[in-house]
């Protein structure tokens, strides 16, 4: 059964334009120009429970206020909403105890206070069983490395630390559902790692269902197997990562370390050429055909290293927004 | 209001921050004290002993300044004043993402900052009569007791709506800074805080007792002193009441309308 149905959800904001300085200034407050910006166009996807789901597209594509919506932040303009068979907009308690959003950037914590007395307002909240709460309390500082600091006020903390006492506080009632909005931000590269690893047990061990937005597509990639992409706010793609791959980019890179300089009109029978800087060369060729691509590049020149390898994701999306762009 | 708990950590937190911040609440207080004064030694200045004004004699018109000063501290006290804030940052979404009532939210970190007052007020309290021998009239009548502290609770609800509203200007507009101003000024001058209303002409008395002001400090006062007989002293808690259930209705009307414009901007 379905844990998320979204049939034709959009969301206009109405927002105005200040010209800039003094007389923009003046005139902002005599006549405003108002005007409608579609943050999220006509969207419709379905997402199964367990699945874990990474909202993809550039700054502003709407993946944040999708994830507004889906939590019962948002009014929706026009659309259906549908989690856990709750209208999230209701904002019903029996919905809000199975949900959970992470924003990177917002804090419910108390600034003034250890960040322990969040978690023991939200146990509270929440309705979590005492031994329930000191299971979990106990499990996730153990994977968040967060022991040391449960009792140190938040405002003395660092971004990581902070960010980590906020995954606790959010993740205290056992969310079946759980929304993360970048979830990595701010954190460095060992605790983004950990992060991941904690995000895919609860995913494996809740059979939580979960949708992530990140800006880091090393987030999505390690982590999520279906994504959907986004841009103006539509939908561009809603599918296996390896199909997109397959789909958009039907190509593998042929990087090769040369011995010597070859003649320049030989190299170009052999392929596409990606970049070419002596010695390094790199082609780009038929996915299909990449093996005997291959074996004719090792024929014709002196190697001396060679790579075969997928296109990396990045790529092919920037690719992707870059041609809907243009 | 599924869980009374969490309401009661929510004004203990409240309590808490308020003590990590000990300085800036006890400068808070001083100014609280010195306002006090001047209004108490204006009076005391004005109105000599022996003398007469609008009925009022020099102990009963210092009474009532006193008391009032004492129970605006303790009635206007709010921490109300973040929650524009919430709207307009869109902190807003980290409360409505959980399962609590943000009108019981915000009601139990008033509660708690006012039982941080009241403390604080004791000791004051304790050391201007200690100093200037002010008249303190104690009220003995149970039944004026009893409706000077019905009256009480409509005051502090009262104002808590009246807040709620006027935050909720942050659903429409940036700007909430202005509206709450003038509010201020026009509450501490309505509600009675700068000299008791009945001194004022009969027509602008009546009239302002149809307002939802006098309820905030006046009555509560007027209440304590038992100076309204029986039947005045209900009518007052009549249209306090109505006041503070009118307030209550349409601040939730309002947080309804200006939940479905609500943005959570701010990422």
């Amino acid at each position: 059964m379905a844990v998320i149905t979204v049939n034709h959800l959009s969301k206009t904001y109405k927002t105005y334009r200040k010209q800039p300085g003094f007389m923009g200034s003046l005139k902002s407050l005599v006549a405003r120009e108002y005007e409608r910006v579609h943050a999220v166009d006509d969207i419709s996807f379905q997402v199964e429970e367990g699945e874990l789901v990474g909202f993809i597209g550039p700054n502003g594509a709407g993946k944040t206020t999708s994830l507004k919506c889906l939590s019962g932040l948002l009014y929706p303009s026009s659309g259906e909403v549908k989690v856990l068979g709750y209208t999230p907009f209701d904002r019903k308690s029996p919905f809000l105890k199975q949900i959970s959003l992470v924003m990177g950037q917002k804090n419910q914590l108390w600034w003034d206070l250890p960040g322990m007395e969040t978690l023991l307002l939200n146990k509270e909240i929440y309705e979590v069983s005492e031994s329930r709460f000191k299971e979990v309390v106990h499990d996730l500082s153990k994977i968040l490395e967060a022991e040391d600091f449960l009792h140190i006020p938040v405002r003395k903390l660092s971004l990581g630390q902070r960010m980590k006492m906020e995954l606790m506080a959010a993740l205290i009632h056992s969310p079946k559902v759980l929304f993360l909005d970048e979830p990595t931000i701010g954190l460095d590269v060992v605790m983004q790692k950990n992060l991941r690893e904690f995000i895919k047990e609860y995913n494996r061990k809740y059979s939580a269902t979960i949708l992530l937005t990140s800006h880091y597509m090393g987030d999505v990639e390690e982590l999520c197997k279906r994504i959907i992409m986004i841009n103006h706010g539509k939908i561009l793609f809603d599918g296996l990562l390896s199909d997109l791959v397959k789909k958009h980019a039907p190509y593998k890179i042929i990087s090769v370390v040369l011995k010597n300089a070859p003649n320049p009109k030989k190299l170009e029978e052999l392929g596409e050429i990606k970049s070419y800087h002596y010695p390094e060369l790199v082609f780009r060729v038929q996915a299909e055909t990449s093996g005997h691509s291959a074996a004719k590049i090792l024929q014709t020149l002196e190697v001396e290293d060679v790579n075969i390898e997928d296109p990396q994701i990045e790529d092919i999306i920037r690719d992707i927004f870059s041609t809907q762009q243009a | 209001m599924s869980n009374l708990k969490s309401y009661y950590l929510v004004g203990r937190n409240t309590w808490d921050e308020t003590v990590s911040y000990r300085l800036n609440f006890m400068v808070w207080r001083l100014r609280v004290v010195l306002q006090l004064l001047t209004t108490y030694f204006l009076w005391f200045t004005i109105l000599p002993s022996g003398k007469y004004f609008a009925g009022y004699n020099q102990s009963m018109m210092l009474t009532y300044i006193l008391g009032t000063a004492i129970l605006s501290a303790f009635i206007l006290s709010t921490r109300t004043s973040s929650v524009a804030e919430d709207i307009t940052q869109g902190t807003l979404s980290n409360y409505l993402i959980r399962p609590l009532n943000y009108f019981w939210y915000y009601f139990s970190r008033d509660l708690g900052d006012k039982a941080m007052n009241i403390v604080f007020s004791i000791g004051e309290i304790s050391v201007i009569v200690l100093f200037f021998h002010p008249p303190f009239y104690i009220q003995t009548n149970i039944i004026y007791l009893v409706v000077f502290f019905i009256s009480l609770i409509f005051a502090i609800v009262l104002n808590f709506f009246f807040n709620m509203i006027l935050s909720f200007i942050g659903f429409w507009s940036n700007e909430v800074w202005a509206p709450r101003f003038i509010f201020y000024i026009l509450l501490t001058f309505f509600a009675g805080g700068l000299f008791p209303l009945d001194i004022l002409p009969r027509p602008l008395f009546i009239f302002f007792q149809l307002l939802p002001f006098p309820y905030l400090l006046y009555t509560p006062m007027k209440l304590y002193l038992g100076t309204l007989n029986i039947n005045q002293s209900f009518l007052s808690l009549l249209i306090g009441g109505l006041w503070t259930i009118g307030t209550w209705i349409i601040a939730k009307h309002i947080w309804r309308k200006g939940l479905k414009l609500y943005g959570a901007e701010g990422k």
